[in-house]
């Protein structure tokens, strides 16, 4: 006689209810499942005694039925497991089921960092993901790289999905401040963050997936009483690892000296009306109180900076609906003056069962970010391929190069300024840089994002285990940018005063159609079968204008009054994306699982011929510790679990920046007063998707009962058909020498190792570790016609990157060298031809000599070789957490290396001309016989130290590690509370960057001038450096 | 599947297959060839900025690579950005030249023949100049050799596809053979002038651009007597000296006005600028060589004996001097570019005043000793009536021609182009030193750009 059993399940920790808990009879293909509310109904045959309770993430349970008709459990956390369950493409697999590769990354760890977006944190956190952050200017686009880059031409950053919503990442930033659209969502909000690595989890998403997708599920609300928590901190800033700088008299001597002797070689070397009788130009100068003038300009430019977050979540349920609320507010300053991040966020998710056949959930976030920042020359700039690290205003240079025997102010107080430049002082020679004062104090650069991200869907219950579901999204920006430049010194001189604003709007929605049918067999044979559908538009209309000539310093904004209006920044781009897709899982009593998926994808960015393309994968898992001749053996017994995967996809990349890239066209301008039509784009009208096909072998092993587990995954991606911007020989007038070609390929393949240990596990005393090590290697094995290799200009100004058959994307070319001649302090350069030239400026016709001194052929670039790649070969991270009573420590290490950086930023520090110099040049040579690292100053020299064409001797190995960030709490006992209805408080104190291992001269060993082109990885130039803060913070619940 | 759900069309950007749809199109595609030369890397300033500083006229003050300091100095590489970018912009401006001549044989039935005739012209010319200005620079002069060095890549064909990447240079003669090839179309296929359309008589080729041109392209060839004849078409045998044909192109009384009107009929053709249209960020003619305002002094004049500053034949009374140089006495600078922020002084490609030079020096060389004594007192005097030349001899008179060139012609794009033509020493202030022809320096090398993407350029 069959009976029925019901009860509900709940979790021992918190005893809450447990939604979706299975529940079998033992011995038969008999099952049910719990509902939201955590309740079951199942019936029980005769004979049949025992049910099997099992749930993702706890210990399974086996309890002995008795008379009694209902049954209520509670299950025990199995906490050594961490991500259960992994967030995949349209939907949620049990993390043991899951025969793809991903990373799951927990939220909770970013509403406690002084970060401005979660990106940031996930630094070391996810094996085979690398993240960099380009610098320490606020909101900076962090650089993702998911194993490898994955492209050449196109983005290689992930595609972000924010509860199922793809949003857009571009920065529509047009001035010098960032706005990393990946700052709009409050990093508090965020419940977890999953990383999807290989095709078969990725290539459901098609031709976005390429590079990986990071799919962040924010927090929802649960069943239960209202919950309602407080997070809060507060920072302080500071920049770190600044470069040593001559000081006045340091700098008014050497330059002296440099001068005296390029004067030997060239009479006007300065000239005669910028010297005085004894051929000096540089002078001390004085204080009104006779002291000298010796300016610490980072004194100037960089600041102590506080910052302050907070954040309010209210959420709770019944059985029928959940509810999230939250708002957010932060205010950042940054160590570089007048760099300003703040933003104000809400977000409400609610999710209401309506009848049993149809439930729908809904999510509204609205953020406005504003950030604002002078020229740091550290932005990514308005294209890919033009950072900001030259321009002439650039805060992170003039920081480093202006002379300190100058002074921002006239002794009257107003500031120093000579036509565009700073007043020189007692110097004879004009100095070059403007003013940075007036540069922070009177120029502007804003940009203001108002965002709003809502969905709503429904899910209807057809059938048992068919479920029909479908998303409508919205994701829209209004971003305001605002820039203006003063009159008197700076970016604005030329033009008498200008202001230019730009408003971009971001239109971008998408629909999702799915349905799922999810069955068993014989309670064995499990399927899940999905088909749907996707459409997505965004559209990105900028207007604007600029305003120069203004009529009174007295006007700092657009409103003033300016001579004349000219347009800028007026720009429409859109883009379509259709698709089709499908997949199916199956495994067989949870031991052997299969599982495919397809999917057709159409982008409009293609040629129309080619614009389809056909994506997809399969992967197997194999969970060995189910066997039972595996559990009969006595491995099973120091090894708790096993299990084998191996997955192999397609996916498509058309991450192409231009819209338009198969069109060829004209753009309109004008000539004097007349308009024009002039040829601007050779386009291709067969562009088609690049394809990347990945295999990943791997297996998860647990031990000790899973108190140690082991994963490790080889993976192998082979992109081909890359899409690059083939270069055109100038001659052939080609606009931008460029064209649009699906030439090329290259792979990374590599390694990856994660390791979650508890060491030690005591009543009062854990520890937890993770361990996790990538290591990749990147190798391009084709490239257009006969391999012309692609170079890449930082700042359009300096080739120092070069993508090459057989080398990694990305590698350093530059002049290779052979130190300093004892004999005559004169840098060796080593040409083409292998031969020794040595350099001397002001030479004339004989600057460049064989080492007899016979003449030689002038050296420059083209003499230039590969000196090593700018990808870490390896990358990691050691994160550590213990616990001791009510205190918690948390150290998180990260690790990379392999990799070499060009230190460009060095180049500027040993400049001969009158900028300010490392004190390393106190050192340069000056004997014969001397053994000198730097060559013999001469004044004027921008070609021995790698200004003019850069050098081997600013190429430097990148390896680090580094205390990412180590944080001490400690949870106040509840019974201090008592009934005044506080349920929780902890209170932290955390150090993040605190301090890095390195024999990396420069700013930093993780920094990338040209933020996420990966064209020219691994420069630093005249980029600010990171910041070492400290925090405090609390989390409070009630 | 809907196509149309996924068709993205540039919105604000024209498809190549509308350009020659209509005949107003058609136009402002010629302009958009003036407009391809004209910008800031090219004539819109660098190319004449880097002409001036090459040589011994104007001191550095700003020691700013990004404003010509390594040129000054002739220390610059291979590598320079900005010598890559008046080829790369010449270039351009000739494939876009390339392009529209194509185009408008296949789409010849959408205007009218005189238009689309005056049009090819117009194209042909703006190829000239182009041509004409790169082989000076990233070649050895004519005259070392009549032409048998090293010259430019040609290029005559539209390129809009990958391939053709490796072409070796042609000679200097075959670059000059084209040079003029295109001038003596040109000046069949141009306007004889623009009706009374001062601006587009001076930002428009004619036929007496074209003419003009010619003059200065056979001086650098050193074919005095081609320089006669095509001068004889525009200067009258003695004064005045106003053009018999085509635009009456003329010496404007005062020197200043020409600089300041710029649609006078001494601007034989100039490049416009507008405030929707200026040469952009450290371009500006005005902005290297006039102060204050927007201006930023990069380069003063050079005081010493060397400079043209200090040459008798610079009196003091000189209007040039008196009216276009300002600055303090301590350090001079030109103010002939004084329409400062936004900058809108035309760029001065062609006056009638250095055709009368031209011819001048032709003469001088193999003609007439009185007529280039005409012609030079003709320049001359205009700025400095009360001047006298004296008796001078045939090398007496050629040396005030070309003393006199370097007056006239200051900050106007002429003064290495000058010296290299020929074959004197570039008097580098920067480099404190005479630059030889034998010397690398004497041109700018190939950019390293073109060397890496074409492997045929040093065949």
């Amino acid at each position: 006689q069959t009976r029925t059993i019901t009860g509900t399940v709940t979790a021992k920790e918190d005893g809450l209810p447990i939604p979706g808990v299975n529940i079998l009879v033992k011995g038969s293909s008999l099952g049910a499942q719990t509902d939201a509310s955590g309740k079951y109904s199942i019936a029980l045959p005769e004979g049949s005694k025992m049910l099997t309770f099992s749930f993702i993430g706890y210990y399974t349970k086996e309890v002995t039925v008795g008379s009694t008709s209902t049954v209520n459990i509670s299950l025990e956390m199995n906490s050594k497991q961490l991500g259960e369950v992994v967030v995949v493409g349209y939907g949620i697999q049990k993390r043991q089921e899951f025969t793809g590769s991903a990373a799951t990354v927990k939220g909770d760890l970013f509403k406690e960092m002084p970060v401005q977006s979660f990106g940031q944190g996930l630094t070391g956190k996810a094996t085979g993901v690398s993240i960099v952050q380009p610098n320490g200017l606020l909101n900076n686009p962090p650089v993702i790289r998911i194993r490898g880059v994955n492209s050449i031409s196109l983005s290689s950053f992930p595609l972000v999905v924010v509860d199922g919503i793809p949003i857009s990442t571009s920065d529509l930033s047009v001035n010098s401040s960032t706005n990393n659209p990946l700052g709009d969502i409050n990093p508090s909000d965020i419940e977890t963050v999953d990383i999807l690595k290989d095709a078969a989890s990725t290539s459901i998403y098609g031709s976005r997936a390429a590079a990986g997708v990071l799919i962040i599920t924010t927090k929802k609300g649960k069943q239960g009483s209202v919950k309602v928590n407080y997070d809060g901190w507060y920072g302080v800033n500071n920049a770190v690892r600044l470069p040593e700088v001559l000081n006045a008299q340091q700098y008014i001597d050497h330059k002296n000296a440099a001068l005296a002797r390029a004067l030997v070689l060239n009479a006007n070397a300065v000239p005669a009306a910028q010297r005085d009788a004894n051929g000096k130009s540089f002078f001390p100068a004085f204080n009104a109180d006779g002291s000298l003038i010796d300016t610490k300009w980072y004194d100037q430019i960089y600041r102590t900076a506080y910052s302050q977050n907070h954040n309010v979540n209210v959420s709770g349920g019944t059985d029928k609906t959940t509810y999230f609320l939250s708002a957010g507010f932060t205010d950042q300053d940054g160590f570089l003056k007048s760099n300003e991040f703040n933003r104000k966020t809400g977000r409400v998710t609610l999710s209401h069962k309506v009848t049993d056949w149809l439930k729908l959930s809904t999510g509204l976030s609205y953020a406005n970010s504003y950030n604002a920042s002078p020229n740091s020359g550290s932005s990514p700039g308005s294209s890919a391929t033009s950072s900001s690290a030259f321009n002439s205003s650039g805060l992170g240079r003039i920081a480093v190069a202006m002379a300190p025997n100058v002074a921002p102010y006239n002794a009257d107080g107003s500031y120093s300024v000579s036509n565009n430049t700073i007043g020189k002082g007692n110097n004879l020679v004009p100095i070059t840089w403007s003013n940075p004062l007036v540069l922070i104090d009177k120029d502007k650069n804003s940009s203001e994002s108002n965002r709003f991200i809502g969905n709503l869907a429904g899910e209807f219950n057809i059938l048992k285990g068919l479920t029909f579901k479908t998303s409508y999204s919205l994701d829209r920006a209004s971003i305001e940018n605002i820039q203006f430049w003063n009159p008197l010194n700076g970016d604005g001189y030329a033009y008498s005063g200008r202001a230019y604003n730009n408003t971009a709007n971001r239109n971008n929605w998408n629909w999702v159609n799915t349905l799922q049918y999810l069955f068993a067999l014989d309670g064995k044979h499990n399927f899940n079968i999905l088909v749907g559908s996707e459409a997505q538009k965004t559209r990105i209309e900028n207007w604007g204008a600029a305003r120069e000539g203004i009529a009174d310093p007295f006007f700092d904004q657009f409103q003033g009054t300016y001579s004349s209006n000219v347009s800028a920044g007026n720009d429409i781009n859109q883009r379509m994306l259709e698709g089709y897709f499908s997949s199916v899982s199956y495994n067989y009593a949870g031991k052997y699982f299969v599982s495919a998926n397809l999917r057709r994808d159409g982008s409009s960015a293609l040629a129309s011929n080619n614009r389809w393309g056909n994506f997809g994968g399969a992967s197997l898992g194999w969970t060995l510790s189910e066997e039972d001749f595996y559990k009969n053996s006595s491995l099973s017994k120091v090894m708790s679990s096993a299990r084998l995967k191996a997955s192999w996809g397609k996916v498509g990349n058309a991450n192409i920046s231009n819209d338009y890239g198969s069109y060829t066209t004209y753009a309109a301008g004008n000539y004097g007063g007349n308009y024009t039509w002039a040829f601007n784009q050779a386009g291709n009208n067969e562009l088609k998707w690049e394809t990347s096909n990945q295999t990943n072998i791997g297996f998860d092993l647990g031990f000790m009962n899973d108190r140690v587990t082991l994963e490790a995954n080889y993976y192998y991606n082979n992109v081909s058909n890359l899409i690059l911007g083939v270069p055109q020989s100038p001659s052939k007038g080609i606009p931008d020498n460029k064209i649009l070609l699906n030439v090329g390929s290259m792979y990374n393949k590599g390694f990856e190792f994660g390791i979650n240990a508890v060491p030690v596990r005591t009543a009062k005393f854990s520890w937890t570790a993770n361990l996790n090590v990538t290591l990749n290697k990147n190798e391009v094995t084709a490239l257009v016609d006969d391999n012309t290799p692609i170079t890449q200009a930082t700042g359009n100004l300096e080739t120092s990157s070069i993508t090459k058959v057989g080398y990694p994307v990305s590698s350093i070319y530059a002049v290779k060298t052979a130190g300093v001649n004892p004999e005559n302090g004169r840098r060796i350069f080593i040409n083409k031809a292998g031969e020794k030239v040595q350099y001397l400026h002001h030479g004339g016709a004989n600057a460049w000599t064989y080492l007899d001194g016979t003449k030689a052929n002038p050296v420059n670039s083209n003499d230039a070789q590969i000196l090593g790649g700018t990808l870490p070969t390896w990358y990691g991270g050691f994160n550590n957490t213990f616990q001791y009573g009510n205190f918690d420590l948390g150290v998180n290490f990260t690790f990379s290396g392999g990799n070499y950086i060009y230190n460009g930023s060095r180049a500027g520090l040993l400049d001969q001309r009158q900028w300010n110099n490392s004190v390393d040049v106190l050192n340069a040579w000056s004997t014969p016989g001397q053994n000198a690292e730097i060559p013999l100053a001469i004044y004027g020299d921008n070609v021995s130290n790698g200004s003019s064409f850069p050098i081997d001797a600013n190429v430097e190995k990148g390896d680090f590690l580094r205390l990412q960030n180590a944080v001490l709490g400690y949870r106040i006992p509840q019974n201090v509370f008592g009934k005044i209805g506080i349920n929780s408080l902890r209170v932290y104190a955390q150090v993040s960057n605190a301090f890095i291992l390195t024999k990396y001269s420069g700013a930093d060993p993780e920094i990338s001038t040209n933020g996420n082109d990966q064209l020219a990885a691994g420069v630093e130039r005249n980029t600010i450096p990171q910041g070492r803060s400290f925090t405090f913070g609390l989390n409070l619940g009630f | 599947c809907k196509e149309d759900f996924l068709e993205a069309k540039p919105e604000l950007n024209l498809p190549a297959d509308q350009a020659f749809d209509t005949p107003a199109r058609i136009l402002l595609q010629v302009n958009g060839l003036y407009s391809s030369a004209k910008n800031g890397s090219l004539f819109g300033g660098r190319y004449m900025i880097y002409n001036d500083i090459r040589g011994e006229e104007f001191v550095n003050n700003r020691a700013n690579g990004v404003t010509g300091y390594s040129v000054w100095q002739q220390t610059q590489t291979a590598d320079d950005n900005y010598i890559t970018n008046i080829w790369s912009q010449g270039y351009l401006t000739i494939n876009r030249v390339n392009q529209f001549l194509e185009g408008l044989e296949a789409n010849s039935s959408k205007i009218e023949a005189t238009l689309a005739t005056n049009y090819k012209g117009e194209a042909k010319f703006i190829r000239a100049l182009t041509y004409f200005s790169l082989v000076q620079v990233f070649a050895k002069p004519y005259q070392l050799d009549q032409g048998a060095s090293k010259g430019l890549p040609l290029r005559l064909k539209a390129e809009t596809t990958t391939a053709n990447n490796a072409l070796k240079r042609s000679s200097v003669a075959e670059i000059y053979a084209q040079i003029l090839k295109d001038l003596d179309e040109a000046e069949t296929e141009l306007p004889d002038n623009y009706g009374t359309d001062a601006e587009r008589r001076t930002t428009r080729a004619h036929k007496n651009s074209a003419r003009a041109l010619k003059t200065r392209v056979y001086l650098a060839k050193g074919d005095y007597a081609k320089v006669i004849t095509e001068a004889n078409k525009i200067v009258p045998a003695t004064a005045p000296f106003v053009s018999p044909i085509g635009v009456s192109n003329a010496l404007n009384p005062s020197v200043t006005t020409t600089y300041t009107s710029y649609t006078t009929l001494e601007s034989i053709f100039s490049f416009p600028m507008a405030v929707t249209n200026v040469p952009g960020t450290q371009n500006q003619l005005g902005y290297y060589f006039n102060t204050g305002g927007g201006a930023n002094l990069e380069y003063f004049l050079n005081k010493s004996s060397n400079g043209i500053w200090g040459n008798a034949q610079f009196r003091a009374s000189d209007d040039r001097r008196t009216k276009l140089i300002g600055g303090t006495a301590a350090s001079p600078c030109l103010i002939k570019y004084s329409n400062v922020s936004p900058f809108l002084d035309y760029t001065p490609m062609i006056r009638y005043a250095e055709v009368l030079l031209n011819l001048a020096e032709a003469e001088a060389e193999v003609g007439d000793q009185v007529r280039a004594r005409a012609l030079l007192d003709a320049v001359h005097k205009r700025s400095d009536p009360t001047y006298d030349f004296g008796t001078l001899d045939k090398d007496a008179l050629i040396i005030s021609i070309l003393t006199e060139r370097r007056i006239e012609l200051l900050g106007e794009g002429f003064r290495a182009n000058d010296a290299v033509r020929r074959l004197q020493p570039i008097k580098s202030l920067g480099a404190g030193a005479d630059i030889p022809p034998s010397d690398a320096r004497y041109n700018f090398a190939i950019p390293a750009l073109e060397v890496r993407t074409n492997s045929a350029i040093n065949d």
